[in-house]
């Protein structure tokens, strides 16, 4: 599980277009949410609900296929045939999730075409965080531990929002991530408490990882107009803030416990409970994500590459007659 | 060309930059069939999401290696999502069979036992969750068949949304290839229980 919790291009400022919506509708749409059920495909729901849940669900397919590139490449390198075959459940564990996404963002409108297109030519975003290079097996460890933890945090929380086919993925998503989580854990503990090469090489993968990992969960919410409409929604079920802060609270001192470091001098729990930290590089993170990090043209052709060398494959069992119907739920 | 940490991905020698290819064409990535498992035997057989594949023999692989790898399964049904009749959803709570209007007489009278044909009923009882078979019933259209279901399972509740397929429709996996879902043993490294590594952090710190 790779998602992170903010979409990367909420327009925070943009039209909500509420007022364009049917207001009866609206209200039967809000009641229902408030209710505690779940909007199934063939409700009624307002552009905005559509838009927001397309974008975010299909960011978060893209963020398993992408994010599973850095952990792939270290399958064949992995020290020993169990961690191999580990790492290969765990990457085939996680383009499965895309899969699932997928099919739940389709049920929205968008077909898969569409969003397969749309990550190669760059319109839609996935986690940053894969934008950055895994140059050691200590890296991939980073990966398979906080990363998947940070995604944890937020996919529990997704889990009870308000969109029935995002939810039915989740329930199963969350089910197979126990295995991811421990998994990476165990990797991380065994290379913090060997060798002093061993444990020099996962302090200094954490080292390279932490800035990035501090951004995961994107910058602090403006509370807009719309973020409080798409939390009245359940489209987002905690803010930003609000998920670091529980990644933080949960991860921290099991990453202290083992005796390494994390390179943030102003990183502590204040007496409130809080935990403060040094400001993130947001100009960095929007450089980043905009294009121009170490690996994003790596990921996109790689990613491309796969597409084109499959593409015979496909013709060869397309059937002239098949026709398009969006899957149901 | 494209320099990675992989050595792999750059002796595939792929270009730096490269224009965006065209948009995928419509049905690239094939219809979809929607796809139902067993848990255990004698279960019921329960919704758990689409695959998109060019024909059933295709969607039921695709749907064994999605939905039964990572979970316990004894049996798989695949239909195309074209075939699926669907009522209205109601709220939770509700009987969609409450709502259904009632077709003139002459329609529901039986026609003769040759024409008609098996469906199978699903039931969703709460938003959120995923459609359970309820059982099969004989009727001469999908229209008739809603009602038939009506009769024969119209006292559950809540039933917030009904599917109905034809049973000729249903690719179902076969009785006699039953040992196809037992899993090797011996992959308890995907398994979370697998890892321990509590003694190792208490040794840790221990020393330390």
């Amino acid at each position: 599980m790779y998602g992170s919790a903010s979409t990367h291009d909420i327009p925070t400022q943009a039209a909500t277009g509420l007022e364009n919506e049917d207001p009866i509708l609206l209200a039967e749409f809000e009641a229902r949410i408030a209710r505690g059920e779940k909007i199934e495909p063939t409700d009624w729901m307002p552009q905005l609900y559509r838009k927001q849940l397309t974008r975010m669900i299909e960011q978060h397919a893209h963020s398993e296929i992408i994010g599973s590139l850095p952990e792939g490449t270290w399958i064949t390198r992995a020290p020993g045939f169990r961690r191999k075959m580990a790492q290969m459940a765990k990457v085939q564990d996680e383009v499965g999730h895309a899969q699932l996404l997928y099919s739940a963002a389709e049920t929205l409108g968008k077909t898969r075409e569409q969003m397969l297109s749309d990550l190669v030519n760059g319109k839609s975003k996935y986690s940053n965080v894969f934008n950055y290079p895994t140059p050691t097996w200590a890296d991939s460890n980073v990966i398979s531990w906080l990363i998947d933890a940070g995604a944890i945090v937020n996919q529990m929380a997704n889990a009870k929002g308000s969109y029935g086919p995002y939810c039915r993925a989740l329930d199963r998503i969350c089910a197979e991530e126990a295995f991811h989580l421990k998994y990476g854990h165990d990797a991380v503990v065994h290379m913090a408490t060997g060798t002093p090469v061993q444990r020099k090489m996962m302090q200094e993968a954490l080292n390279r990882w932490w800035p990035a990992i501090m951004t995961f969960f994107g910058p602090s919410d403006k509370m807009s107009t719309h973020t409080e409409i798409l939390m009245r929604w359940k489209v987002k079920m905690a803010t930003n803030d609000a998920c670091r802060q529980q990644f933080l609270d949960m991860y921290v001192p099991k990453i202290w416990e083992i005796g390494l470091t994390l390179p943030d001098p102003n990183l502590r729990k204040n007496e409130d409970g809080v935990w403060e930290f040094s400001e993130p590089d947001w100009e960095d993170f929007k450089r980043v994500i905009n294009g121009d990090g170490p690996c994003n043209a790596e990921r996109i052709a790689v990613r491309r590459a796969a597409e084109e060398n499959g593409a015979w494959v496909r013709r060869a069992m397309q059937q002239p007659q098949a026709r398009y119907v969006r899957p149901l739920a | 060309m494209l320099f990675s940490f992989d050595p792999r991905i750059s002796r595939l020698e792929l270009p730096e930059s490269a224009p965006a290819p065209p948009d995928k064409a419509a049905l690239d990535q094939f219809p979809t069939y929607e796809v139902f498992h067993q848990r255990k035997e004698n279960s019921a057989y329960v919704y758990v999401g689409p695959v998109h594949a060019p024909e059933a023999d295709v969607a039921f692989l695709f749907g064994k290696e999605q939905f039964s790898r990572r979970f316990p399964c004894t049996g798989m049904w695949v239909v195309p999502t074209e075939a699926i009749r669907v009522t209205e959803y109601g709220d939770d709570l509700q009987s969609v069979y409450d709502r259904l209007p009632l077709l003139p007489a002459d329609t529901l009278a039986a026609p003769d036992a040759a024409g008609l044909e098996a469906y199978d009923i699903f039931h969703l009882k709460k938003r959120g969750k995923a459609h359970t078979h309820v059982g099969q019933v004989q009727a001469a259209s999908p229209e008739t068949a809603l009602q038939a279901a009506k009769a024969a399972f119209g006292d559950q509740r809540p039933v917030v949304n009904v599917w109905v397929i034809r049973s000729a429709d249903l690719l179902r996996s076969d009785e006699d290839d039953r040992d196809m879902w037992t899993t090797t043993p011996d992959k308890k490294y995907r398994e979370a229980i697998a890892y321990k590594v509590q003694d190792r952090i208490d040794r840790f710190k221990q020393e330390g």
